[in-house]
Formats: C-alpha cells, structure tokens, sequence
C-alpha cells in the first residue's frame, strides 16, 4: 500500500506503519539515506526565533486586566494601611483618655499593728 | 474563558513558530499569533478534542490573508541580498524561497506537521483533507524540499557528524 519512502515519513512522525515495512525500507541503503535526510530537513526548517521573540505573544487580554486588577487591589490595601497606620500614631492617640472615676486608697497598715 | 487561557498556554509557541515560517517575518508573526489568540478568545464555537486543529485553522486562515495582503502590497523583505548575512541566515533565506514557491496547501499541511507537532488526525482537520491525503502530501513535500534544500541539508548534516565526533572524542 505505502511506498517505502511514506513509511519512513510515518516513522518519522509517529504515525502507524507495519513495522516489516519499515525494516524492508530500512534494508537499502537509499532508504537510511532518505531518513537521515528528512530528520535534517526537520531540523533546516525549524525557525530561527531569537530568544526575544520567544515570548510570541503577550498574555491574552483578559489575562492583562486580572493582572491590573490585582495591582490596584494591592496598591489600595497598601495605601489604606499606611494611612490608617498615619492615623492611628497621631497624638490625639498616644494620650491617656481622661479618668471617669477615682478610687481613694487608704494606708496600708500590715497585720499585728506595727510596719 | 479558562479554557482559553489554557489553549493559549498549550499552544502559544506552536502557534507562533508556525507562523514565522509561514509568514517569514517574526515581528508579523508576533502579531498574528496575538490576533489568532484573539479570534479564539472571541469566538464561542465548540472544538475537538485539545483545539489544536480548531486553532490552527484560524492561524492558517490569517497567514493566507498575509499571504494575499502582501501579494497586493509587497513589502520590503527583512533580510537584504548583500551577502554579508550570516550562514544561518542564508539557510533561512532559502527556506523560505523554498517554502513561498509550494502551493498554500501544501506548505501548510508540512509546516503544520514539521514545525507546529501537529498529528496527521489535527492536520486533516485544520486543512479539510483525509488522513491520506496529508499523509502524501506531507512525504510528496519532503522529497521536494529535500532536493530544494540540499546544501542547507548537507551542511547540517555535516554539522551533526562534527558535533558527534566531538563528543565521541570527549
């Protein structure tokens, strides 16, 4: 059914083939010529991609807004903290509040009479 | 939605390095690939199995319109004839002279299987042939190519041995 030369390539590329095909393809030498050749033309035609370029593409646009959204989210909770932080260390808060009542303490005097 | 995030994940390189070849531009692939993405985000269509096929249709659909698009309005190439390139560059050249003189078919049914990984089953889907046809036409193309490219052929292949020997002798 399949000449040598596409049993080679479906060896290749890991498709299915009879495997005495292959062997009877493999047994001459314009065969294992053929098949050194095609694994160097996958090799020739692979694109020379500098390593820049290997990001392709950025992250798809939904991606980009998650990122902002968290962004802003951290950017207000930081700013919230800091002012609130602010806030708090004001004077209006390091001071005691007034007292609401006073308690009167009488001398202490120990048991038996004498200090 | 996830479910694209998760296909651009998979096949985001694929994908790109499909249409550098394609295209033979890198920065036009950049942009293509994210407007590839873009349709498929877009779209509601339903796919089989991984989406790869499904993805690669739109890809294939935009590097034909390239194709068209510069057809009417040629543009400069990126690389110049003055032959001061580097080899690596040369054998680029020549890839993508070979590659522009196959017919559009042809060209993406190898390039889909040779650069972007696709399985025989993907390809047929992404191109509308039968498994038997992709399964020619991807051989019929690779003894084309081979006899287009034999010297960049050869040099790596001389390339390969020297690297072997080299180890061997390590």
């Amino acid at each position: 059914m399949k000449n040598n030369g596409e049993v080679i390539s479906a060896f290749l590329d890991d498709e299915p083939f009879a495997p005495e095909d292959l062997v009877n393809a493999l047994s001459e030498p314009a065969g294992r010529t053929l098949l050194i050749d095609l694994v160097m033309l996958r090799r020739v035609v692979q694109p020379a991609v500098p390593p820049s370029s290997m990001r392709a593409a950025s992250p798809a646009p939904r991606v980009r807004w998650q990122v902002a959204a968290a962004a802003a989210a951290l950017f207000v909770s930081l700013a919230g903290g800091y002012f609130a932080g602010h806030y708090r260390a004001s004077p209006a808060f390091v001071e005691a509040p007034p007292a609401t009542r006073v308690v009167q303490a009488s001398p202490f005097v120990p048991p038996g009479g004498h200090q | 939605m996830a479910d694209s995030e998760a296909l651009f994940a998979a096949h985001n390189q694929k994908v790109f390095k499909y249409l550098c070849r394609a295209v033979g531009h890198v920065e036009n692939a950049r942009d293509l690939t994210q407007e590839v993405f873009l349709r498929a985000s877009r779209s509601q269509a339903t796919t089989n199995g991984d989406g790869s096929a499904w993805l690669f249709r739109i890809a294939r659909n935009m590097a034909l319109d390239h194709y068209r698009s510069r057809a009417r309005h040629p543009e400069a190439s990126a690389l110049t004839d003055d032959g001061t390139r580097p080899a690596s560059q040369d054998i680029d050249l020549a890839v993508n002279r070979a590659l522009d003189a196959l017919s559009p078919v042809d060209r993406d049914v190898f390039l889909l299987r040779e650069v972007a990984g696709l399985g025989y089953e993907d390809i047929s889907r992404a191109c509308d042939l039968t498994v038997d046809a992709v399964r020619s036409r991807i051989h019929r193309t690779r003894l084309h190519l081979r006899d287009q490219l034999a010297a960049p052929i050869a040099t790596c292949r001389t390339m390969a041995v020297t690297r072997s020997v080299r180890q061997h002798e390590d």
